[in-house]
């Protein structure tokens, strides 16, 4: 783990990072967006799961609602990124340090390489060919990798 | 590109809030803040507040509640808007909606409710927790004003792509006062 302490040192040592901690409105703006982003998110998140597990929107096909979903998901991604990546440099060394900063980064990563792969398929193929057990668990760990992110996410102010 | 539009809008908010709104009450209203007093020392304001755990949990939880009502809720105001699920009637987005948006909302309140309970004299004292509860009365009379008003009258634009006037006013404001109730909820945390 140490050998990363550099980059956080560096990210931790830049000019944005500086401006952002100089700035007493700045981080809390950039918090206002990521959590607006949040809201965005998670919810096209749980539409989409929901609908794969047959709680909601049972009569719309699931490729189409996928594809409807898919410009939102990527644009609150995006903005949800980029938000986090300004808080993460304004605070590195912190987040090094920080456990659920940790937790949340491995759940991050499982949650949207989850979502890309297994989620997406099961969205776009046929429904007809895969059993409603198998939609509902990954439903159920999608949902449960994002929140996950997002209690980590929160912890980070605390811990 | 909408994406970084609306994140210039709600920077441009924060900013406002944390320049032009101090966030500490001049003259407080002794009544209510001796009230606000009494139940930030109850035994459950105080074991909130001072447990490692309780205080973020109820937070994570309170986020959630976001992402569920906010996030979900966000659906219908879209197709109300006329931008979302154009080729299904308003009711039936309503229908798929509003049962998850409740659970969201009933979380929220609650876990807020928690929240307010340990913090009392800390929001009490905080502007921008009063605008947050205007704007949460607001959002809440908008929905009321739909329900009642706009809602009547439904049949004859349920299906129609781009909902009347009225009805996309309603999906738009509620749309802008919940993402300010967001906006006043993380300002209130800071003192400017």
């Amino acid at each position: 783990m140490n050998t990363l302490y550099p980059f956080f040192k560096w990210a931790n040592d830049t000019w944005l990072s500086q401006v952002i901690n100089d700035s007493k409105w700045l981080f809390p703006a950039i918090e206002g967006v990521h959590i607006a982003a949040l809201a965005l998110l998670f919810g096209t998140i749980l539409v989409m799961n929901l609908r794969l597990m047959g709680v909601m929107m049972p009569e719309r096909p699931r490729s189409q609602l996928s594809r409807e979903l898919e410009v939102w998901t990527l644009c609150s991604l995006v903005v949800i990124l980029v938000t986090g990546v300004l808080l993460f440099v304004s605070e590195a060394v912190r987040s090094f340090n920080s456990g659920p900063f940790r937790i949340k980064i491995v759940l991050l990563i499982a949650a949207v390489l989850f979502h890309f792969t297994i989620s997406r398929r099961l969205m776009r193929e046929d429904e007809r060919q895969h059993s409603a057990g198998l939609c509902k668990t990954a439903g159920v760990v999608a949902i449960g990798l994002w929140m996950g992110v997002g209690f980590a996410g929160r912890a980070i102010g605390f811990f | 590109m909408i994406g970084a539009g609306i994140s210039v809008l709600i920077s441009a908010a924060v900013w406002f809030l944390a320049v032009a709104i101090p966030s500490k009450t001049g003259s407080p209203f002794a009544p209510i803040r001796d009230l606000c007093q009494r139940i930030a020392e109850t035994s459950v304001g105080r074991g909130i507040l001072e447990s490692v755990y309780a205080f973020p949990i109820i937070e994570g939880f309170h986020l959630m509640g976001i992402a569920l009502s906010i996030g979900v809720l966000c659906w219908l105001d879209l197709r109300l808007i006329g931008i979302a699920f154009t080729d299904q009637p308003v009711s039936k987005v309503w229908r798929q909606v509003i049962p998850v948006a409740s659970l969201g909302f009933a979380l929220m309140f609650i876990t807020g409710g928690l929240l307010f309970w340990a913090e009392a004299i800390t929001a009490y004292d905080s502007v921008h927790f009063w605008i947050k509860v205007a704007l949460i009365l607001l959002a809440g009379i908008n929905a009321l004003y739909f329900e009642v008003v706009t809602h009547r009258g439904i049949e004859e634009w349920d299906s129609a792509p781009v909902p009347p006037l009225k009805a996309r006013i309603a999906g738009l404001v509620s749309l802008i006062l919940w993402t300010a109730v967001i906006i006043t909820g993380r300002t209130m945390a800071y003192s400017f």
